[in-house]
């Protein structure tokens, strides 16, 4: 393999294949990048098993076809740190040379046999919806999706394309967050799909321009994305994932409009003194106002009070002031709406367009 | 001719047994063995008012007890009835018994012990110019004759069990029976504040407590500066009870309950209700089976407490044991919370050393370098004798090393990093004076539960309703269980319902959980349920099920920590107070190494 390539554009997809390597492994080939020198590309190839990334360097001149594979972290952090403007890359007998003006290194290579296959993107069944949308919406739901073990179904987020909608959903049974964004030529047959968090959100980070148009295929066991410079794949959860339908209030009784931003920040005010311990911030509306109040045992209490718009008999809620402030801080409007109940029903707080984050509520037993 | 036959040739088969074999029985029940001797000897010395009192034994105080006091003595007319049984001072009538103040009443224990050994009185009173001397032995009493002597009494008893050779047989070596002899005196001692004690055996003097020496001063002649220094006093008052004394850390608990003492209205007392409002008060911060140390004086008037329950006088009865134990175990719980319940890194260093086959000693000896910094200081056996399991427990040589250093004062202690965590498991960090290990979970743990109590003790439970309720699948029998105390459920924050007919839909958990786990919260509560037949939220198995709550949705062993999570964690504990050095199961949450451990272990000192 001998290649020539532009080290800026080199350095960029190593960068993004290594967000995939995992930095320890059991098996040792993972933690090494495949190049794959071909006609007219230079292809990088890295997997944890989990998640596969395929990255084509630009502007690259290859003299000699040819595969090498080499350590991964060892080679971004060489190549971030050349100074030339073109890198050489040059592979023969178990050894790997990185050059770059009149520095170089030698990398020992392991057996090409050993990395594992990754797929190729298949273009059909896919659908096309702009990088920055989906970014978006995998910021606006993977938070919400559960970390701790148990429920495994809910370890990821669902992807599922309903009425002419592609919509995410994330959630680990205390509070649910759903984006959605319509698309435009629906294909009604993609099944829904539990993506992993991990992956998702690594789906995200090989999208490097927002305005560019991102194609995803959704497979029987993995789904993809295809970037410009990159196709990833992640592997699905295999579970039954809640039916989240069934949980977003449809009708309730009281409906105030406040300010996101204020509102976040006085929730904060107020969340400050409950601390790390104490859980619940009690929402208490009134006409026209909300006042936020937090106690915590061993600090003392706290309390916050802003105007919104609201006309109701007044009424009560507590929530855990952090699952709130996560839904909040992806907020893209300025004004959002709560809905909700009672103190025992879900609040439903709609935080965009296409946005709604649903939040179980704290009930405090005196 | 059977013994039957020949009792009806002599005219009937039941006959009266004769003052000597009645004495004998009874002393069965009173005199054991010389310690019992000792103990009743001491009593009749203290009543009579004696300051300072001497214990002379011989081969373990089978050979001899003496026990001479400057108490108030007796006259003749006295000594005349001292071996009568049921012959005493303390008592006139039956309406003196509820108001018993003297530690003796019963009157048996010098009738018994005229009746199975060779006992002698010599008394003199404050007053009288001469003493008297009277002996009874095996049941033979001789007349009272003057005799010369200092005031006060001197009783002895020597060749104990001569004439019933059954008894002698049961007693031990003498060194066993010594050991028995002194713990009597000990109790005695640290019982009666003002009043000097020495005992000699063989000869040597083997015991000494001045009269003006304190409890503290007295436990530590007893036992040893390192106990002596750890214990926390623990007094309170309401008025009608008093309680005074001495509390030690969890770690110097024992099997035995040699060293946990009830003195009541200045009596050692050994009584169950006592014992388990200690044990209550040490709950959380001791692993079974322990027995905490304490030395504690409870004070009341005498017609509140039955003394005359038990012949040896150890167990008594309460009139108000409710009242009573409310208010001790408040105290208590508030002393034993104040105690230092870090486990010494040091008591790991030595034990490591044993378990290497070698003492330090040797260690020393086979590295040359070293040999020069041999201490001087009196030996100190370094090796520990018997090997405990739990780590707890590990009994340091009384005048080893400084004490442990007490726990990090709050408002000093500004949890500054680095910290380092290991195996995802422990957390490492630097104290002023050496380091301290956490274990995440156990500490975790901990400040989950108490913040469970807490709410719970308050009346203001937080639940996090659950959007998507969890199923836990069970069994038909632990549904019903689960069903039955579904309200008593919801008030400790767990909300379910049944989901079919062997699972439940979990609806909300308490809110201070971090990562709750609906199926393993539900399943060991469902096994406490089955296990005891109470409900959830009843008092004594509330701790339980907060316990496992707790244990089940806290930071496990393996999970990584950020720099913040441990900062929190840490300053959580902190907030804690003392309770944070245990784990809720009574493992510890943090062994602390100071740099007297570490000179140790480099062979530096």
């Amino acid at each position: 393999m001998k290649v020539l390539c532009d080290r800026e554009q080199l350095r960029e997809g190593l960068a993004v294949v290594n967000n995939v390597i995992p930095p320890r492994s059991t098996k040792p080939v993972l933690e090494n990048v495949c190049l794959v020198a071909s006609d007219d590309a230079l292809e990088l190839l890295g997997t944890d098993l989990e998640v596969a990334v395929r990255y084509r360097v630009g502007e690259v001149k290859v003299s000699e076809p040819g595969l090498a594979v080499i350590p991964a972290r060892v080679a971004l952090d060489f190549i971030r740190d050349l100074s030339s403007e073109t890198v050489a890359l040059e592979s023969a007998d178990g050894r790997c040379t990185i050059s770059g003006g009149s520095d170089s290194c030698e990398l020992v290579t392991l057996d090409a046999d050993e990395f594992p296959v990754v797929s190729r993107f298949d273009e059909e069944k896919t659908l096309t919806i702009q990088g920055g949308t989906f970014t978006r919406l995998v910021g606006q739901t993977a938070f919400a999706a559960a970390r701790e073990a148990g429920r495994y179904a809910m370890h990821g987020v669902l992807m599922v394309m309903e009425e002419g909608h592609l919509k995410l959903v994330g959630t680990d049974g205390r509070r649910l967050a759903l984006s959605s964004t319509p698309v435009d030529q629906p294909s009604e047959d993609i099944k829904p799909s539990i993506l992993p968090t991990k992956g998702i959100q690594l789906f995200c980070r090989v999208i490097e321009d927002p305005l560019d148009m991102v194609q995803l295929q959704f497979g029987e066991n993995q789904v993809g994305l295809k970037s410009k410079n990159a196709e990833i794949f992640t592997r699905l959860i295999d579970g039954e994932y809640p039916k989240y339908t069934q949980v977003v209030p449809s009708e309730t009784a009281h409906i105030v409009e406040a300010n996101a931003d204020l509102m976040g920040r006085k929730l904060r005010l107020v969340a400050n003194v409950t601390g790390d311990e104490a859980r619940a911030v009690r929402f208490k509306v009134e006409r026209d106002e909300i006042a936020m109040f937090g106690r915590s045992a061993g600090r003392g209490e706290a309390q916050a009070h802003m105007e919104v718009k609201y006309d109701g008999s007044g009424s009560s809620i507590s929530f855990n002031p952090d699952y709130v402030l996560d839904g909040l801080k992806h907020c893209d409007q300025e004004t959002l709406r709560l809905e909700f109940s009672d103190k025992s029903s879900p609040g439903k707080f709609c935080l965009g367009e296409n946005y709604i984050y649903i939040v179980m509520p704290i009930t405090i037993d005196t | 001719m059977s013994t039957r036959e020949e009792a009806s040739a002599q005219g009937g088969v039941i006959r009266r047994m004769d003052e000597l074999v009645i004495c004998q029985i009874a002393a069965g029940e009173v005199i054991e063995r010389p310690a019992s001797i000792v103990k009743e000897l001491l009593e009749n010395a203290l009543d009579a008012g004696a300051t300072q009192i001497q214990v002379d034994l011989q081969e373990g105080g089978a050979r001899l007890v003496r026990v001479s006091d400057d108490g108030c003595g007796m006259t003749a007319a006295d000594l005349e009835l001292a071996f009568e049984p049921h012959a005493t001072s303390k008592l006139r009538d039956a309406s003196d018994l509820n108001h018993i103040a003297s530690l003796g009443f019963r009157g048996e224990a010098l009738a018994s012990m005229g009746s199975v050994g060779r006992c002698s009185i010599f008394s003199r009173t404050k007053t009288a110019e001469t003493g008297h001397r009277i002996t009874n032995e095996g049941g033979q009493e001789s007349p009272v004759e003057q005799a010369g002597g200092p005031r006060g009494s001197i009783v002895e008893v020597r060749d104990l069990f001569y004439n019933t050779p059954a008894r002698r047989r049961f007693m031990k070596r003498p060194s066993t029976e010594l050991s028995r002899c002194l713990e009597v005196l000990q109790r005695a001692a640290l019982a009666q504040l003002g009043v000097g004690f020495v005992a000699t055996h063989d000869g040597r003097r083997c015991y000494d407590i001045e009269v003006g020496m304190d409890l503290s001063d007295r436990i530590r002649r007893t036992f040893g500066a390192e106990l002596a220094e750890s214990l926390v006093p623990v007094e309170a008052d309401n008025g009608r009870f008093r309680i005074t004394g001495f509390v030690a850390p969890p770690r110097f608990s024992r099997r035995d309950s040699l060293r946990q003492m009830w003195f009541l209205n200045g009596r050692t007392v050994k009584d169950r209700v006592l014992i388990r409002c200690l044990r209550e008060a040490y709950r959380g911060f001791l692993v079974e089976g322990r027995v905490p140390v304490a030395f504690l004086q409870l004070s009341m008037d005498p017609t509140l407490v039955d003394v005359n329950v038990h012949p040896a006088k150890a167990e008594v009865r309460f009139r108000e044991d409710r009242h009573l134990f409310g208010f001790l175990l408040k105290a208590l719980r508030e002393g034993v919370q104040q105690t230092d319940m870090a486990t010494p890194g040091s008591s790991l260093l030595s034990r490591a050393l044993v378990r290497d086959g070698r003492s330090l000693r040797e260690m020393r000896a086979s590295h040359p370098g070293q040999t020069a910094l041999e201490p001087t200081a009196p030996r100190t056996p370094w090796r520990v004798r018997e090997m405990p399991a739990a780590p707890l427990e590990i009994p340091r040589p009384a005048q080893q090393g400084a004490p442990p250093s007490a726990a990090p004062n709050a408002a000093t202690d500004d949890l500054r990093g680095p910290f380092l965590q290991v195996h995802k498991t422990y957390l490492v960090r630097a104290l002023a004076d050496g380091f301290e290990v956490i274990d995440q979970h156990a500490l975790h743990e901990r400040i989950t539960f108490e913040g469970l109590l807490r709410d719970l003790r308050a009346g203001r439970v937080e639940v996090q309703r659950s959007l998507i309720p969890e199923v836990v699948e069970v069994s038909r029998s632990e549904l019903e269980l689960l069903i039955e105390h579904r309200d008593s459920l919801a008030r400790i924050g767990i909300e379910l319902d049944a989901f079919g007919e062997t699972a439940v839909a979990v609806h909300g958990l308490p809110a201070r959980l971090k990562n709750p786990k609906a199926q393993g919260v539900v399943r060991d509560v469902a096994e406490i349920i089955a296990r005891t037949g109470k409900a959830p939220d009843a008092e004594d198995v509330i701790e339980e099920v907060l316990h496992r709550t707790a244990c089940r949705s806290s930071v496990m062993a393996g999970d990584a920590l950020g720099e913040d999570e441990i900062k929190s964690l840490l300053s959580q504990g902190q907030a804690l107070g003392a309770a944070d050095q245990t784990c809720p199961h009574a493992r510890p949450t943090r062994v602390r190494f100071t740099l007297d451990d570490l000179e140790k272990a480099f062979h530096r000192k």
